[in-house]
């Protein structure tokens, strides 16, 4: 089995994309194997109230018993915009998020932001996962339009220590792996998985070595980036690196985990 | 509405990219040896034989902001390095000069060096613009051997490009349009834009070259967009691109694997329209 924990539909306002919908998404899947993608609904990182974005996917997803069947959603919420206790509580018990999106950079607000900090307390209650995708894209070819700025793994640190228990995605890892010891600890101590987007993942067998086999997954940051990247990292692990067990992990089986499915 | 239950019914996808992978013969038309803190080669070579890459092209270029000033002495150290690891790697590796026009006489005589050493193309950086008269008598010599030049490309609309208020981080490096310049120029020389993935705007990159068939271009860097290959396809055509890495091995497979191209534009990607360039001058791989 295959499970991508980082896919997306929706417009980037900035860029055309392909396979952007529901339906040419589970196109892609089919073609590449891929049984299971958690998506978000980018539409959502453009729209003040995020919660039309959560309602655009859910109304997607179930239109088809087909997305039902292969789509995991998770919602995005913006803590900074009023309502979001609300939009939570519907994501969560409707529409069946399983965990929730976060978007500081974009919406504008900090990690240490007290609302911030309550909604990712309110998904940890609710079991729901959060994510955070270090950058959406490359900020070099970026539209002159979009936010100059990308987030490394330490700068997850403070919300992970507010918050230590909850359950985190961390996603296209694109600007260095290195923590200090302490930091290192920190995330090992904590239920997070990386995805294996990110050009950062340059050597996942060295990752695996460092943070442990239980912390990656598969994960394809489509359409932004190409759809194979992710899974070419796994697939070429050595059995040196990766025996076939650690690759079951990384292709479902820790996704599996932090998802509960 | 009602809560979706997660269900997983299994595609039961028989995809196994491993198998595709290892379908291609593949020359990496842009990788580099000696650059600091770049990827052993003890690495490189083992990179490559996981996604099949039989060739990898490597230079070691100065870059100016690096301390290095790009003097005849510098250029001639870079490649003796690229030299060292040709010899030691004959079957893996092979080699682009790097040199720095504003050294003219230097740059020719190096040039020489190194093409009697087996060489097979140049690659050049961000010392001088592509499209600078200091670059006409080398790009001549490139006309005269049926080689091609590797030119450091920008097109940064984004953070440090040359178009922003960011700043620009690399202001003689070439850009897209010194391409043009160079290739109207010079329309018998062969130019090959460096690095679509590598951080510059691809799509203004592609729209900007489109009309100049011996401008070619390398698909390698880091940022592997989704779109990218079929969008170079769609204005270069399935002729003038190259596959390449420049370090970032995974990225440079994954979005031609991924991308809409048939089997036969894979083939010419990965590795027949590089190994075409080489065979102008007798380089090519068996």
């Amino acid at each position: 089995m295959l499970i991508d924990i980082n896919a997306n539909i929706g417009h980037w306002p900035f860029q055309q994309t392909n396979c952007n919908t529901c339906q040419a998404l589970l196109e892609r899947m089919n073609k590449f194997g891929v049984d299971i993608s958690v998506v978000s609904n980018m539409n959502g990182i453009f729209y003040k109230d995020t919660q039309a974005a959560n309602e655009e996917l859910h109304n997607e997803i179930i239109s088809d018993q087909r997305f039902r069947d292969r789509f995991i959603p998770f919602a995005i919420i913006n803590p900074i915009y009023t309502g979001w206790q609300n939009d939570l509580e519907i994501c969560s018990t409707k529409m069946g998020a399983k965990g929730i999106r976060l978007y500081p950079l974009y919406h504008d607000y900090k990690l240490s932001d007290p609302s911030c900090i309550e909604l990712v307390r309110s998904a940890r209650d609710r079991g729901m996962i959060v994510a955070f995708t270090l950058r959406m894209v490359d900020r070099r070819p970026r539209s002159w339009m979009d936010i100059d700025k990308e987030w490394s793994l330490e700068d997850l640190v403070p919300i992970i220590k507010e918050v230590p228990d909850a359950k985190y995605l961390v996603l296209n890892i694109s600007r260095g792996t290195k923590l200090s010891i302490e930091e290192t600890k920190l995330f090992k101590d904590t239920d997070i998985v990386f995805d294996t987007s990110g050009r950062n993942i340059s050597n996942l067998g060295e990752l695996i070595n460092t943070y442990g086999k239980d912390m990656f997954a598969f994960g394809t940051h489509s359409p932004i980036l190409d759809y194979l990247t992710g899974l070419l990292r796994i697939e070429s692990l050595r059995d040196s690196e990766a025996d076939e067990a650690t690759k079951k992990l990384l292709r479902s089986g820790n996704a599996k985990r932090i998802l509960g499915i | 509405m009602d809560e979706i239950p997660p269900k997983a019914n299994s595609p039961s996808a028989s995809y196994n990219i491993m198998k595709e992978v290892m379908t291609y013969r593949k020359i990496s038309a842009h990788e580099h040896v000696g650059i600091s803190k770049w990827i052993p080669i003890e690495e490189q070579i083992d990179i490559a034989d996981r996604l099949g890459i039989e060739k990898q092209v490597i230079s070691f270029p100065i870059v100016t902001g690096s301390g290095k000033m790009g003097t005849p002495e510098e250029f001639r150290d870079c490649n003796n390095v690229v030299l060292k690891a040709m010899k030691q790697n004959p079957d893996r590796y092979l080699g682009s000069c790097f040199v720095n026009p504003v050294y003219g006489k230097e740059s020719l005589e190096e040039i020489k060096r190194c093409m009697d050493q087996g060489m097979i193309g140049l690659k050049v950086y961000n010392q001088v613009k592509l499209n600078d008269p200091l670059f006409y008598p080398i790009i001549e010599k490139f006309i005269d051997l049926n080689m091609i030049i590797l030119m450091h490309a920008v097109c940064g609309i984004g953070f440090g490009g040359h178009r922003t208020k960011y700043g620009n981080r690399q202001p003689e490096a070439s850009i897209p349009e010194d391409f043009v310049d160079a290739a109207k120029r010079y329309p018998e020389a062969m130019f090959q834009y460096a690095h679509t993935g590598g951080g510059g705007d691809w799509e203004y990159a592609c729209k900007a070259i489109q009309d100049f068939p011996n401008i070619y271009v390398d698909t390698s860097g880091s940022n592997n967009c989704g779109n990218m290959i079929d969008y170079a396809l769609k204005y270069l055509g399935e002729e003038r691109l190259f596959f390449g890495t420049d370090g970032s091995y995974y990225q440079g497979v994954g979005t031609i694997l991924a991308s809409n191209l048939n089997e036969a534009q894979k083939k010419k990607i990965f590795f027949e329209n590089f190994n075409n360039i080489l065979r102008k001058a007798g380089n090519h791989v068996n």
